[in-house]
């Protein structure tokens, strides 16, 4: 996954890219490894780079940038220089391109193994630019041919705008506004907050599965390129990906993070002295079973250096040093006490076991753990960033084994029927491949 | 009888519609700069005239009234108040529906309309300041104003207006920026046209809260309320895009009801009253100022505050467009017998009463409005009237002028506007919807319309945001401190405004 961003002020006297660097900041829990920003006016001009939106979109590198209109992306692949988003294809006209989420295959297109995804992406776009008549015709027939679970943002030499998503919805899009002035559109809500207009009644609606924004000179308007009948919303939006404080189709992620809380208390009761939730994701969930079993809630860890989302991280080491960095455990919440520790996922377990030892270290007595989530058993095509399959604990593990492994006095998982339960939504409008093995069938 | 009409938009379509209802049967003569089809056939219907002349000069409009024998003048639109055109007719004896000069300065200058409502202390008053010149105001604006509403201090159309929310600091250098482009802007651009005004530049404050506008007869003693309506100004669908002059409106009973019998409501039957209360103030204070009295139309564009609740954002001498189209179709009472009442002053002694409907208004314009009019001019406009109105669909032409030979072109604005009437305003959105249908441009240029005015999301976001501005401006009712702004600043001390 990545966070993506697009903005389209109407007035053509604005200077969008301190907007565009604030609104990717607010998308910075998405990908920490590249930032980059196209900002256009009477040209393209672009700011990318390695980092996060701090190091590479600087106050006053984004100060100097020109334009009305901006495409912004942050994201938490490694790639070549060449391939930090924002895309820029070239042919008959120029778009600047942002993409969430992966696309799997485009009609009439041969994938180059010797590209990079990105430039196969790229050349695929460019070679069928020439078959329209109008930048936007070209990007609407261009995202028909191609199946996976993607969002989309394009911005067109013209001044146009796109933004869509496939027709299962795998990936969130969200639409927000900035008065008379603007429209935005993102990975998520929290980006409205940020950076849009300060009306309290939320700003923000879904762009929604199949359907196309379209922002010209002249208008704004919703357009449907495909229908499908059913839904495939990434389920790990819910459990991990997107901000506390965003919606995502809809559904406030808050909510659905507290009940999860709830549920862990009930499927899998545990006598116990305190619930501590590993930091930040997790903090929702403990505060939940907490509130829902009477157990108190202490603040279990305390972070040194800046916060970072140590799983996204793309090796070993990085994750570790992040984990141990972040999670120093307060002795005083733990000592003598028997403890419920809950914590989103589980990927590997590493991490998990690393925290577990520090706690009984800093003299738990006793230490439950409870995951958000079920156990992740398949790499996602999506994109989400999922380790190879040899590599995951839960998909050869059980439990009990696994309470072993990190040193757990109990370990469980929450059940697939909990998510689908917390979410809210029906089983057939999920995508929930990573914990089953099954994903939806891309169409186009 | 007979009545000329002065404008050619839809707000007088439907105000010609009203006079053709009349059981007083009153030949209608109208004169505006285009020919609206719509009016021009209820004139022929009704055994009148259509002119097409000048309707800011006042012996032009003044003449033609003569030249008609005409009984009464009914002026549309502001911009003939402020030329004068009913100080000419009425001098000429002859009646005029429609505020004279003096007294639509309430709407001409937006200045003078806040200095009155503070001068009379009238609930509802924002806090302003106005400049001559927009280098008296670059101090201002570089060191109090934060979130503000820029306006040109004279009524332009409509045009210019721009509020610019400054609040987060990490983006105030291009919300600066902007504001003083702006405010150059207004002076230099939206203002050069008038020379009748000394004020050029307004900075006002900015409020939030659901918008809507109260319009009234009136005929300076008391004011006759009609059901409150709101527009939809944004151009685009989902409240996206720059402000137009309205992309369509909603009414349901006097309070902005979902469904005639329903409890749920955008406004309190205490806060409509309130809001007549205000408008009346204002016209109480305009002829105590000018010793004019006020025989038309009013309105107040009013916003649900959180500062105040019903606060006056703007003042209409005239109804709104599209906001008439809401109203005067259901209204039940005889316009003529309304109008005499007015110029008569027994205004209180009528009853002025209206359907229980909910309506639903959609304009259709030209892509090109608001920002680029140009390209949105000169499209050759087919609309078929009788397959939109056997689906139930009122149809009223705008800003479209009726050529020698009969073909119809757009002239820079709306085209037309679809009425929907039903028992809630969801149906009566759908309604509406279905006229969309039956208009296009034959030169295929594209028509764009909001599909959401009245949708079920869209009402109920307009409610919830009315219930967030009621309980923060109910809060400082229960304190006392209604409309009063307090700012502790260090080293100072406590600020009060208000």
């Amino acid at each position: 996954m990545t966070g993506i961003l697009g903005l389209y002020m109407f007035d053509e006297r604005w200077r969008v890219g301190s907007f565009g660097r604030y609104g990717l900041l607010a998308l910075q829990h998405r990908g920490e490894e590249t930032a980059g920003l196209v900002t256009l006016g009477e040209r393209f001009e672009s700011v990318r780079g390695f980092g996060t939106v701090d190091e590479v979109l600087s106050d006053s590198r984004v100060r100097k940038l020109g334009g009305h209109l901006c495409l912004g992306q942050v994201s938490p692949y490694k790639c070549a220089p060449e391939d930090v988003a924002p895309l820029m294809v070239e042919g008959r006209w120029r778009v600047a391109l942002i993409l969430d989420g992966k696309i799997t295959d485009i009609e009439g297109y041969r994938w180059n193994p010797e590209l990079s995804y990105e430039r196969n992406v790229v050349k695929a776009f460019s070679e069928d630019l020439s078959r329209y008549d109008n930048p936007i015709d070209a990007v609407k027939g261009f995202f028909e041919k191609c199946r996976g679970g993607f969002s989309f943002i394009t911005l067109d030499g013209e001044g146009n705008m796109v933004a869509g998503r496939d027709p299962l919805g795998v990936k969130p899009l969200t639409l927000g506004k900035m008065g008379f002035d603007g429209g935005i559109v993102s990975s998520e809500t929290c980006v409205m907050d940020t950076i849009g207009e300060r009306t309290p009644v939320s700003p923000a609606e879904d762009v929604e599965p199949g359907k196309v924004m379209v922002f010209t000179p002249l208008s704004a308007r919703m357009e449907t390129v495909a229908t499908c009948p059913r839904r495939a919303y990434c389920s790990f939006e819910y459990v991990y990906l997107a901000r506390p404080d965003s919606y995502v189709n809809g559904i406030p992620i808050y909510r659905v993070r507290k009940r999860i809380g709830e549920l862990l208390a009930e499927e899998n009761p545990v006598d116990a002295d305190v619930v501590i939730g590993v930091p930040a994701t997790a903090i929702p969930f403990a505060m939940a079973y907490s509130n829902a079993t009477g157990i108190p809630i202490e603040k279990g860890f305390e972070q040194t250096g800046r916060r970072v989302r140590s799983a996204m991280k793309p090796t070993q080491f990085e994750r570790l040093k992040g984990v141990q960095l972040k999670l120093n455990v307060i002795a005083e919440a733990v000592r003598g006490k028997r403890v419920i520790l809950i914590d989103d996922s589980v990927v590997r377990g590493n991490t998990m076991a690393n925290i577990v030892y520090l706690m009984k270290e800093k003299g738990a007595k006793e230490v439950h753990v409870r995951i958000g989530s079920p156990h992740i058993v398949s790499h996602c095509p999506f994109g989400t960033e999922v380790p190879p399959e040899d590599e995951l604990i839960g998909r050869h593990l059980s439990e009990d084994k696994i309470a072993e492994v990190v040193g757990a006095d109990s370990f469980h998982y929450l059940s697939l029927e909990g998510l689908v339960k917390a979410i809210g939504l029906p089983k057939s409008q999920l995508c929930l491949g990573c914990f089953t093995g099954e994903y939806p069938e891309v169409v186009g | 009888m007979k009545v000329l009409l002065v404008g050619c938009a839809s707000r007088e379509m439907v105000i010609a519609e009203a006079f053709k209802r009349s059981v007083h049967e009153p030949r209608l003569y109208c004169i505006g700069p285009f020919v609206n089809p719509g009016i021009h056939r209820i004139c022929k219907d009704t055994g009148g005239k259509y002119f097409r002349g000048s309707i800011t000069d006042p012996n032009v409009v003044a003449d033609h009234a003569e030249l008609i024998s005409a009984d009464m003048v009914f002026v549309g639109p502001e911009e003939p108040n402020f030329r004068g055109i009913p100080d000419e007719v009425e001098r000429r004896g002859i009646a005029c529906v429609g505020a004279k000069r003096a007294v639509a300065e309430i709407e001409m200058s937006k200045a003078s309309m806040r200095d009155l409502q503070w001068k009379y202390r009238i609930p509802g008053r924002l806090w302003y300041k106005k400049f001559k010149t927009f280098e008296e105001a670059i101090p201002y604006l570089k060191e109090y104003a934060e979130s503000v509403a820029l306006k040109p201090a004279r009524q332009a159309g409509g045009k210019g207006v721009k509020v610019i929310e400054d609040f987060q600091v990490y983006l105030q250098e291009e919300k600066r920026e902007l504001k003083y482009k702006h405010a150059k802007t207004i002076v230099e651009r939206y203002m050069s046209r008038y020379g009748d005004m000394e004020y050029k530049l307004l900075i006002e404050e900015r409020v939030w809260g659901p918008e809507y506008t109260l319009q009234c007869f009136t005929d300076g003693r008391c004011v006759k309320p009609m059901p409150v309506v709101q527009d939809n100004k944004h151009a685009f669908e989902s409240d996206l895009g720059p402000e137009t002059g309205g992309m369509g409106s909603i009414s349901c009973g006097m309070n902005l009801r979902w469904g005639v019998d329903s409890d749920e409501a955008i406004l309190t039957m205490e806060e409509v009253e309130k809001s007549a209360e205000i408008v009346w103030k204002m016209i109480d204070a305009i002829q105590r100022e000018t010793g004019e009295r006020y025989h038309g139309v009013v309105a107040g564009q009013m916003m649900l505050t959180s500062t105040w609740g019903p606060t006056i954002i703007e003042m209409y001498s005239r109804f709104g467009d599209p906001e008439g189209v809401n109203v005067l179709p259901i209204m039940k009472s005889d316009i003529v017998e309304i109008c005499e009442a007015i110029v008569d002053e027994r205004l209180s002694k009528v009853k002025v009463e209206f359907e229980e409907k909910a309506t639903v208004v959609k304009s259709v314009a030209p892509e090109g409005y608001p920002e680029k009019r140009e390209l949105s001019k000169g499209h050759p406009v087919w609309l078929d009237e009788e397959a939109a109105r056997r689906e139930g669909v009122g149809v009223y032409w705008a800003s479209v002028d009726l050529r020698e030979d009969g073909s119809i072109v757009s002239t820079g604005s709306r085209v037309v506007e679809f009425l929907g009437v039903a028992d809630d305003v969801p149906t009566a959105s759908e309604i509406a919807e279905r006229g969309v249908g039956y208009v296009k441009l034959l030169d295929g240029w594209r028509l764009f319309h909001r599909s959401d005015i009245g949708s079920p999301t869209s009402l109920r976001r307009r409610m919830e945001l009315a219930e967030l501005a009621r309980d923060i401006y109910k809060y400082k009712e229960r304190k006392g401190i209604l409309g009063k702004r307090m700012i502790w600043m260090p080293g100072k001390g406590l600020i009060e405004v208000g």
